[in-house]
């Protein structure tokens, strides 16, 4: 697993909200390096950290949520508005999540199912018996398992190309930064 | 799965520092109440609690880690981290022996036997994963960790 990437210009004087503006950004760039490798689908090591990074994202917004939420009092309007947005950008982000982690299971249980496979085989060689090399069940659930891992593939990317054609990073990386800096609604 | 922080009392207009201070502490009084149950090990949504708190934990301290003094922030850091993995190591199995389970009933009888004959072979690999992580609360306990964590993040 990749390590996080180090946050640069963090101010520990400055204010929370204002530290949001810095920190998120950096978080959702983090996520976009992996970029580059996640069309082929063989690439298991690069969407493994794409989506250890989309975690530290999510995880970092629900940080930073309270600075998305405006006093009641200023704008009932506007803290409707501002945490509806965010917690639709979160969504998308918690999806993401979601499926990334379902390629990932496919791929330990894959690696789990091979290994027991050829565990057991070196078993019934060593001790000649032939009854442990006939796993039909072991071998029926890689069968399934590739299946479903190429199912959840093709939602990813499919999920991810629509993501792009409506610019979400742009669209995310403006709403991180329209954060009131003064918090003067 | 444990639920987001708690961390609504939190103002955004106080300092980067405080707040991360309060964060911190927040989320590893939390982690640390998943102990005992990930120790006893009969209910495994201990041990996954405690690996997502003691994750979001270390996010936190990554995305906080200027507004601490480097070399204690990071002897800190790595004792979560070591908590990470170690829970993890366990989770795993636990994982995979839940999903196995889950398969048997769309298979055949002799099918069934031989899957069955994996859950075993990995409940196995799961007590031995909980060696190295009883081990790991029993240090952590014994160098007074916990009283540490706190004394240094709790000012």
């Amino acid at each position: 697993m990749a390590k996080a990437h180090k946050i640069s210009g963090v101010k520990p004087l400055g204010s929370y909200r204002e530290n949001a503006r810095i920190i998120l950004p950096q978080k959702l760039e983090e996520v976009y390096t992996w970029e580059p490798f996640i069309r082929d689908a063989a690439r298991r090591e690069e969407l493994h950290n794409m989506r250890i990074s989309i975690k530290r994202l999510r995880y970092t917004m629900e940080l930073f949520r309270v600075v998305y939420e405006l006093p009641k009092a200023c704008s009932e309007h506007a803290v409707a508005t501002d945490d509806k947005r965010f917690a639709e950008f979160l969504a998308v982000i918690v999806d993401l999540q979601g499926i990334l982690g379902d390629i990932h299971d496919c791929d330990v249980i894959l690696q789990v199912l091979t290994n027991y496979t050829c565990q057991s085989a070196l078993d019934a060689v060593v001790l000649g018996s032939l009854s442990a090399t006939g796993k039909d069940g072991i071998a029926k659930l890689i069968d399934r398992t590739r299946e479903t891992r190429k199912a959840d593939y093709e939602k990813f990317i499919e999920k991810w190309e629509q993501l792009s054609a409506a610019d979400f990073k742009q669209k995310l990386l403006s709403f991180f930064n329209i954060t009131n800096l003064t918090g003067d609604y | 799965m444990v639920a987001e922080a708690k961390i609504s009392a939190i103002s955004p207009d106080e300092t980067l520092e405080a707040c991360a201070r309060e964060i911190i502490v927040n989320y590893f009084h939390e982690m640390m109440s998943y102990k005992d149950g990930a120790k006893d090990g009969r209910d495994i949504e201990f041990v996954h609690d405690m690996r997502v708190t003691s994750r979001r934990l270390r996010n936190a301290m990554d995305n906080f880690a200027d507004c601490f003094p480097k070399k204690s922030f990071r002897e800190h850091y790595k004792s979560v981290k070591a908590i990470t993995q170690a829970m993890g190591a366990v989770r795993d199995f636990d994982v995979l022996v839940d999903h196995f389970q889950k398969t048997l009933d769309a298979l055949n009888e002799t099918e069934q036997g031989h899957i069955r004959e994996l859950i075993e072979h990995l409940q196995c690999e799961r007590e031995e994963a909980r060696k190295p992580m009883l081990t790991l609360f029993t240090k952590l306990e014994e160098t007074g960790f916990e009283e540490q964590f706190l004394n240094f993040f709790n000012k």
